[in-house]
């Protein structure tokens, strides 16, 4: 179900670019320009968003109006808190490039990296 | 022959004598991968003895192939002529240790899979996958890099790292990620934390579990190698860890693995001797077989 997955980015993706409520009508319509997509299956994907907890709507004529709960940049930041929390967990789960580090480590990284520089040269 | 005496030798040897003779040893940094191979088969030994002396002490008289009879016993598929209440303790004992692992084991890729999987549904709509970084792209302004291994794997920069690094900077932290997805690291990690939780005041738990994380990461560097210069990869790190947001490692407790690293990415590159590796390859492949023969020697089976 990848491309399900894809449509839900796909139209969080439209929302939050626009950042007003917008209806279905306007989403299949600007995912048409790249592609073709049926109205029903961004409707049902919507409705799935919504009750997801990521989406809210309210009725305006016979339409529904849609708008994220939050914005992209909140869900960044919970993620990155979630990913850079620490925890017993973290190492299984989660691997970092690198691991945090004190000042005086970063100095004595940075002054072996010189060194290095130094005798390449 | 009762192998019990010989069994519990034997764990001692590996449980207490061998992780201090791995510290002592230089070439585990040289070859990681294959020292980690090693960390993993002294665990298996060691666990395979425990489990196989708690049957030997039970049931003294026996080898393994009367074990496997007993167990048949047990498990009433054999013909049921007298197991004895102590060998039937020796057999539940024997099952504890080998349950134990399995239990654990789960307990940890359950545990850290579920906080991935969460993680990923999440990541896949916030983030924007970007084919060029061959990573998925979240805007955050603090540097950071990581993958989310298993089944869907993901990479992830954010734009805080992206502006950060150049873009060979990139692509090498990006292959040393891939080579962590690649390779499955994540298992090996469970499998240590999973030795480590049910052995856990063991010397070779403790010391298995600090230098294991160690490994992967410079196992990972090998291969980010091979494909970008030292330089890149170390300049990578250094602006990583001083601009960067992750946390302190948990498992490490031996330091900034950082500096170990990039020391050794700096360094001469040097690969362990050839007819040490070989030596090293044999240890592992032998240490978890030799529980066995001891518990049946081929001349008694």
């Amino acid at each position: 179900m990848r491309w399900l997955g894809d449509l839900e980015a796909e139209i969080l993706d439209c929302l939050w670019k626009w950042g007003r409520p917008a209806t279905v009508r306007e989403v299949v319509d600007d995912i048409n320009t790249r592609r073709p997509s049926a109205y029903s299956t961004v409707m049902t994907v919507a409705t799935i968003l919504y009750n997801k907890g990521w989406l809210t709507r309210e009725k305006q004529g016979r339409a529904w109006l849609y708008t994220p709960v939050r914005s992209r940049e909140a869900y960044s930041a919970a993620l990155m808190e979630d990913a850079l929390g620490a925890s017993e967990d973290r190492p299984a789960a989660l691997a970092y490039f690198v691991e945090r580090m004190t000042d005086e480590e970063v100095a004595a990284l940075r002054e072996a990296l010189r060194t290095a520089d130094r005798t390449a040269e | 022959m009762n192998a019990a005496p010989a069994l519990l030798g034997y764990a001692a040897a590996v449980g207490w004598v061998a992780p201090r003779v791995m510290l002592r040893s230089s070439w585990p940094h040289r070859s990681p991968a294959l020292a980690a191979t090693v960390w993993i088969a002294f665990a298996a030994s060691f666990s395979l003895c425990v489990a196989l002396a708690a049957l030997h002490l039970a049931t003294p008289q026996a080898h393994l192939h009367g074990i496997l009879y007993s167990c048949q016993v047990a498990l009433g598929i054999g013909p049921t002529t007298g197991a004895g209440a102590v060998e039937r303790v020796g057999i539940a004992a024997s099952a504890v240790v080998v349950a134990a692992h399995v239990v654990s084991f789960a307990f940890h890729a359950l545990r850290a899979r579920g906080a991935r999987n969460g993680h990923r549904r999440i990541l896949d709509k916030v983030g924007r996958p970007s084919a060029g970084l061959r990573a998925t792209v979240i805007d955050h302004g603090v540097p950071a890099a990581y993958c989310l291994p298993g089944r869907r794997p993901r990479i992830v920069l954010s734009t805080g790292a992206v502006e950060l690094l150049s873009r060979a900077e990139l692509g090498a932290v990006v292959e040393h990620e891939r080579a962590h997805i690649a390779c499955r690291h994540h298992l090996v990690l469970v499998a240590a934390q999973s030795f480590a939780t049910v052995f856990r005041r063991l010397p070779l738990a403790r010391h298995l579990r600090e230098q294991i994380p160690l490994l992967l990461e410079m196992a990972a560097d090998d291969r980010a190698l091979r494909s970008y210069p030292h330089g890149v990869l170390a300049t990578a790190m250094v602006e990583m860890a001083s601009g960067g947001a992750a946390p302190r490692g948990t498992l490490s407790a031996g330091g900034p693995t950082a500096l170990v690293r990039l020391r050794r990415i700096l360094g001469p590159a040097r690969c362990a001797h050839p007819a040490l590796r070989g030596v090293m390859a044999a240890t592992a492949v032998m240490t978890p077989l030799l529980p066995l023969l001891l518990a049946c020697p081929p001349g008694l089976g």
